[in-house]
C-alpha cells in the first residue's frame, strides 16, 4: 500500500515572498475521509495577506488534515495528508 | 411537527465546502459557460476580485470583456446595465457596498425596478444587482448598513439574502435564470475572507453540480416548538448559536431564515407561528418601518388567534457607530437573542 502524500506548505509559496517564513491556515474545503481530484482546491492559505490556493497533489482521501483552520504554520511545514486512491 | 430544513440536510452530504464567496462565484462561472450574455460589472471586479471576493478566478476565464471594471460612477455603469438588460443581455452589476446605492437609486428603483411594468411588458429587464451588505467590522455609519428594508419596500425588485454556502449558490444560479431584475444582498461577514473571519456556520458542503433553490422559500435552520425566530443574513448564525446556549436550559428555539425578502415566504412563518405563538424578528437593518415590523404585521394578519407575544431586536434608529463599542451596542448580538427568546418564553 502506498504511503500518504504529504501536502507541503512550501509547494504553494507565493514566488515573491521567500523571506516571509510563516503563514495562516484561512479556510479548509475538505474534511478528514473527502474524496479528493489531484489538482482540487484543498485548503486556502495566507501568506503575508495574499490568499493562494493549495491544491491536491494526487487523486486520493484525505488520510488526515494536520493544521487547523485558523492555526498559523511555518513554511514547509505539512498541511495535510493525502491517501492516492489506486 | 416542525420539518427538518431539507436544504440544510443537502448541504451537509457532500465531501468538500466552501466559502460563502466561493460558492458564490461557482454559480456566476457555470451561468457565463452556458450562456454568453451573462456578463459581470463592477468596481474592482477584473484583477481585484471583488474586494469582499465576489469575482475571485471570473478574470483568467472569461477575459476583460465579460468581467469588467467600471468608474466610479454607480448611476452610469447601473443604468447602463439596464440598458443592457433591456437590450437582451444579462448583466449582473454590483454596487460595491449597498451604502452607495444613493447616488444611483434612480437607476435602480425607477428604472430597473419599474420598465417592465411601465413598457406594459414590452421588455424584461433581466439583471442582478449584487451588493456587499453588513457591519461588524467598524466601517462606521456609511459603509455597514444592510438596507434590506428599503430594498424590499419598493416594488419591482426581488430581493435575496444568503446566509450560508449552500443558499448562496443556489440562489445565485435562481437569479441569473430570472428574466426580472433581483437584487442578491451578500453579508460582508460571511463571505469567508481571511481578513474578516466569519462565524462557521456559513461555510457548507455545496454540490459541484448546478441546482437553483426557488425565491420565496424560507429555510428552517433549526426546527423547535418553543419560540419562533425570523431572522436573516448574519442573524442566522447568531440566532443558531443562541438557540444552542437556549437548549443547554431547555428552551427549543425554531430558527427561520428568509433567505428572501421579496417575495417573502409568509406561510412558513405562520405555521411557525402557530405551533409556538411566540415571535420574535431579528433583524439588522433599522429597527422602525422596516423588516421586524413586516414579518410581526403579516403573523397578525394571518395568526393573530395563535399570537401570545412578539419581540423584536433591530438596529436602532440611529447611524451606525464607528467605535466598536458602541456599534457591538447597536447590533443585535448572540445574547441579545438568546434574552429575547427567554422573556418571550417566560
Amino acid at each position: 500500500m502506498t504511503d500518504a502524500v504529504d501536502v507541503n506548505s512550501a509547494d504553494s509559496w507565493p514566488d515573491d515572498a521567500d523571506d516571509v517564513a510563516e503563514g495562516y491556515l484561512a479556510n479548509w474545503f475538505v474534511r478528514e475521509g473527502s474524496a479528493v481530484d489531484a489538482g482540487e482546491t484543498l485548503c486556502e492559505i495566507q501568506v503575508e495577506k495574499v490568499s493562494i490556493d493549495v491544491a491536491a497533489p494526487t487523486t486520493g482521501t484525505v488520510a488526515e488534515i494536520v493544521v487547523a483552520e485558523g492555526d498559523d504554520f511555518a513554511r514547509g511545514d505539512v498541511l495535510a495528508r493525502v491517501q492516492p486512491s489506486a | 411537527m416542525a420539518t427538518e430544513s431539507r436544504d440544510y440536510t443537502e448541504a451537509t452530504e457532500t465531501d468538500r465546502e466552501l466559502t460563502m464567496s466561493r460558492a458564490m462565484v461557482e454559480a456566476i462561472a457555470w451561468e457565463m459557460r452556458e450562456n454568453d450574455d451573462v456578463f459581470y460589472m463592477g468596481e474592482d471586479v477584473a484583477d481585484y476580485g471583488g474586494i469582499f471576493s465576489s469575482t475571485t478566478g471570473l478574470l483568467d476565464e472569461f477575459g476583460r470583456d465579460r468581467v469588467m471594471d467600471v468608474p466610479i460612477s454607480e448611476t452610469a455603469y447601473l443604468g447602463a446595465a439596464v440598458g443592457a438588460a433591456q437590450a437582451g443581455m444579462r448583466p449582473i452589476a454590483e454596487l460595491m457596498f449597498v451604502d452607495f446605492f444613493g447616488v444611483a437609486m434612480d437607476q435602480i428603483y425607477n428604472n430597473m425596478a419599474k420598465n417592465t411594468y411601465m413598457s406594459g411588458g414590452s421588455f424584461s429587464v433581466p439583471m442582478v444587482l449584487t451588493t456587499a451588505v453588513g457591519g461588524t467590522y467598524n466601517d462606521a455609519a456609511q459603509h455597514s448598513q444592510t438596507l434590506y428594508g428599503t430594498f424590499a419596500h419598493l416594488p419591482g425588485m426581488k430581493v435575496v439574502v444568503p446566509s450560508t454556502a449552500y443558499d448562496a449558490k443556489g440562489l445565485m444560479h435562481s437569479a441569473i435564470r430570472d428574466d426580472d431584475p433581483v437584487v442578491y444582498m451578500f453579508h460582508k461577514r460571511l463571505m469567508g475572507l481571511g481578513w474578516m473571519p466569519s462565524p462557521s456556520g456559513p461555510k457548507t458542503g455545496v454540490p459541484e453540480e448546478d441546482y437553483a433553490i426557488p425565491f420565496g422559500e424560507a429555510d428552517v435552520k433549526r426546527p423547535g416548538d418553543d419560540v419562533t425566530v425570523v431572522t436573516l443574513g448574519l442573524h442566522v448564525h447568531r440566532a443558531m448559536e443562541a438557540a444552542e446556549q437556549l437548549d443547554d436550559d431547555g428552551i427549543d428555539a425554531e430558527v427561520i431564515d428568509l433567505r428572501t425578502l421579496v417575495p417573502l415566504d409568509t406561510e412558513t412563518v405562520l405555521d411557525s407561528v402557530r405551533k409556538t405563538g411566540k415571535l420574535l424578528v431579528v433583524d439588522e437593518d433599522y429597527q422602525s418601518f422596516g423588516v421586524t415590523g413586516e414579518i410581526i404585521a403579516r403573523a397578525a394578519e394571518g395568526a393573530l388567534d395563535d399570537l401570545s407575544a412578539v419581540k423584536r431586536l433591530a438596529i436602532p434608529d440611529v447611524p451606525i457607530p464607528y467605535a466598536r463599542s458602541l456599534e457591538d451596542e447597536v447590533n443585535p448580538g448572540t445574547d441579545d437573542i438568546a434574552a429575547a427568546v427567554r422573556e418571550l418564553h417566560e
